[in-house]
């Protein structure tokens, strides 16, 4: 008996195929390449040193702090700022392109401004602060061991928050108004109105601006390599400034291949459980 | 992971066309627009088409790697900083050079161009750190130029504390910064990063411990945040007449003597390094140039290398702004009247170290680098600093690649 190939098939086999050579092949040389070493040979060598490299345990718990900060006070101000602007009467579009531009930044012209900003003898941001005659010595920014991590955390926040702002704006114009006008006449408070229509109404655009900041968040490179490049010591290393650094610098791709699997399956995981969580309230 | 597969997968294009051409991997920055530069004067005069790729200083490393080890052949010459040569000159991925070098080249240039007792590479540039001090403060306060790290750090606290200024700054940000910055200190009191033979970490020794502490105390002398600070951030501070004094690269000898750029014109001086137990020493950077196994064009490519390095294109390139790797170029009187720093510039070439020759010097660099960095932040005791750096490169030389 024949089998039959869907109609539709031809129209999506070049996707199929990109998605192959770029996504799929991809992955699974790249996981061939972490269970082999530099003979060929299987090993699982790679995976084992993960569990006793410091430098990798102290830059997945720096991953994790940046990406839970960032994201809550992204989430915070970004939902701050979409019903400030959503409920303003005038000159909506006005604020919210202001409040875009940010974000239309690339990532390294961003964190170059910034670096010159943090300078703590030449920057804007001590000067300024010394202007209004605050001592500024203690203030090292991204140079100081306790202050690097808070430092990087800002500029993500400052260039960030825009897209969460975006993402919730577009969620919060979706919202029927009738609900929130029968509550309104049955003598709901604002907050109320917010906890128990807005904001369930808002879940599946929460969800995708959480989401999507939190898989962006986990790989955060760019501007942690041209702020601090990990340090001062290891204050700022992230896995994948680990990971370039194994690759790149220390032309060891299997160890870099093991440490990008790790990352992808618990970048998977952790939008799993995000998405169920989000699911069961 | 996509890139890493992709990486691993580089391929390059080759032209087929018949026509000679060579295709030079340049770092982007003066030594490399040199290059550049002769690289183009000799296609026009030999009939071959010339591409230049430029590339930044991180990126030039990790293509020419790439290339290398993947022997694509799509660089038929590459310009690479000494301490990746044990690296790139692995596993004959370099071709050796068709004939000696000759003997007006400097030793201490000529030496990190050899694996074994064979010769990869040719030396460009002739780099090796020079010691930067404010000399009309010296003089102002009847001091003479500091012969060791004794009168760097008494200097520090006399003229900093009378001008206001910093007395000494430093880069310690982690990885080659902190590293480069502490090389000098811990060859002049008598310690090392590695054994004599390359086979266990020496850094955690007394001398080690010793002259950590020391760099902390010139940290008290040093900008906040110096713990962070890269090569701009020093310069910017000398540049400012912020600070009094700093090691650093000849590289910043022009901006320094520049009214454009500083507000020192004149006033800094330039010595070889401070000693202290042992002698001074400063770290060779020098730039090489060689031509990968996998050139398909590597005669005409070898021509063009022993012509760039030839003493009168050198000259040419040191009017361009790079130290030369030729003693005559370097004597050579009109170039001495227009460099004033040339003298110590080879001195302190002379009187060089390069960086351990290991293939795994850029892992080992890191791992110091971090416990340098964090001792200097104040996240960590010198004697545990050292401790972990032992520790961590141990590691890395027993790994086997």
């Amino acid at each position: 008996m024949k089998t039959r190939v869907p109609a539709g098939f031809a129209w999506v086999a070049p996707s199929i195929a990109v998605l192959l050579a770029l996504s799929i092949y991809p992955l699974i040389f790249a996981v061939k390449v972490a269970l082999t070493d530099a003979s060929g040979a299987a090993t699982f060598a790679n995976f084992a040193r993960l569990a006793h490299d410091r430098v990798f345990a102290t830059a997945a718990v720096q991953t994790v702090l940046f990406t839970a900060a960032a994201l809550a006070v992204e989430f915070a101000l970004g939902l701050a700022l979409a019903l400030l602007v959503d409920s303003l009467a005038r000159a909506r579009s006005l604020f919210r392109a202001a409040i875009l531009v940010p974000m239309l930044l690339p990532p390294v012209v961003a964190a170059v401004a910034w670096r010159l900003i943090y300078n703590p003898q030449f920057g804007v941001l001590n000067g300024t602060l010394r202007r209004m005659g605050l001592n500024t010595a203690a203030l090292t920014w991204t140079d100081g061991d306790s202050s690097a991590l808070l430092s990087v955390i800002l500029v993500d926040v400052w260039e960030w928050t825009p897209f969460i702002f975006l993402l919730l704006s577009a969620g919060l114009q979706a919202i029927p108004q009738e609900p929130l006008e029968a509550a309104r006449i049955d003598g709901a408070s604002g907050w109320q109105s917010f906890r128990d229509i807005t904001l369930p109404l808002l879940k599946p655009a929460i969800v995708l601006a959480l989401l999507l900041r939190a898989m962006d968040l986990v790989r955060i490179f760019d501007q942690i390599f041209i702020l601090t490049q990990g340090g001062p010591g290891t204050a700022t290393e992230t896995v994948s400034l680990y990971i370039y650094r194994t690759a790149f610098r220390f032309s060891n791709f299997g160890y870099a291949a093991a440490m990008s699997f790790v990352l992808l399956v618990a970048t998977v995981m952790f939008s799993r459980s995000l998405m169920k969580a989000m699911k069961t309230r | 992971m996509a890139v890493l597969a992709a990486a691993a997968f580089l391929t390059a294009s080759c032209s087929h066309s018949g026509v000679r051409s060579l295709t030079i991997a340049v770092n982007a920055g003066v030594e490399g627009t040199a290059l550049k530069t002769a690289a183009q004067e000799w296609g026009s005069s030999h009939g071959v088409r010339i591409e230049v790729v430029e590339l930044p200083y991180a990126n030039l490393f990790e293509k020419v790697q790439l290339d290398l080890t993947s022997r694509t052949g799509a660089y038929d010459v590459i310009m690479m900083d000494d301490p990746w040569f044990p690296l790139m000159a692995a596993n004959g991925n370099l071709a050796p050079l068709p004939r000696e070098p000759d003997s007006d080249f400097i030793a201490n240039c000529l030496q990190v161009c050899k694996n074994g007792a064979t010769y990869f590479a040719l030396p460009y540039v002739g780099n090796a750190q020079l010691f930067f001090y404010r000399g009309d403060l010296f003089s102002k306060y009847g001091m003479a130029p500091p012969q060791a790290w004794d009168d760097v750090l008494h200097a520090a606290k006399t003229i900093g504390e009378k001008e206001k200024m910093f007395g000494y700054v430093m880069r310690a940000a982690p990885g080659n910064a902190v590293v480069a910055d502490f090389m000098p200190l811990l060859w002049a009191f008598g310690g090392d990063v590695v054994s004599t033979d390359g086979a266990a970490a020496a850094c955690d020794s007394a001398a080690g411990v010793e002259a950590l502490r020391f760099m902390l105390e010139l940290g008290k002398y040093s900008p906040p945040g110096y713990a962070g600070f890269n090569a701009d951030e020093v310069s910017a501070h000398l540049l400012e007449s912020t600070a009094v004094m700093s090691i650093n690269w000849p590289a910043w000898i022009a901006a320094m003597d520049d009214p454009a750029k500083s507000k020192v014109v004149g006033k800094i001086e330039f010595t070889t390094m401070p000693a202290e137990r042992e002698k001074g020493v400063g770290e060779l950077g020098a730039w090489l140039v060689a031509v990968p196994s996998a050139s398909k064009h590597t005669s005409d490519a070898f021509d063009f290398v022993f012509w760039a390095t030839d003493a009168a294109q050198m000259k040419q390139a040191a009017l361009r702004g790079n130290p030369p790797t030729r003693r005559s170029v370097f004597e050579s009187p009109d170039l001495v009247a227009k460099f004033r720093a040339f003298p110590t510039q080879l001195r302190s070439l002379d009187s060089s170290r390069p960086r351990p020759r290991t293939a795994k010097w850029n892992e080992i660099e890191n791992a110091f680098g971090i416990y340098l960095s964090k001792a200097n932040a104040g996240a960590m005791d010198p004697a545990e600093a050292m401790r972990r750096a032992a520790q961590a490169i141990d590691e890395i030389l027993k790994r086997t690649p």
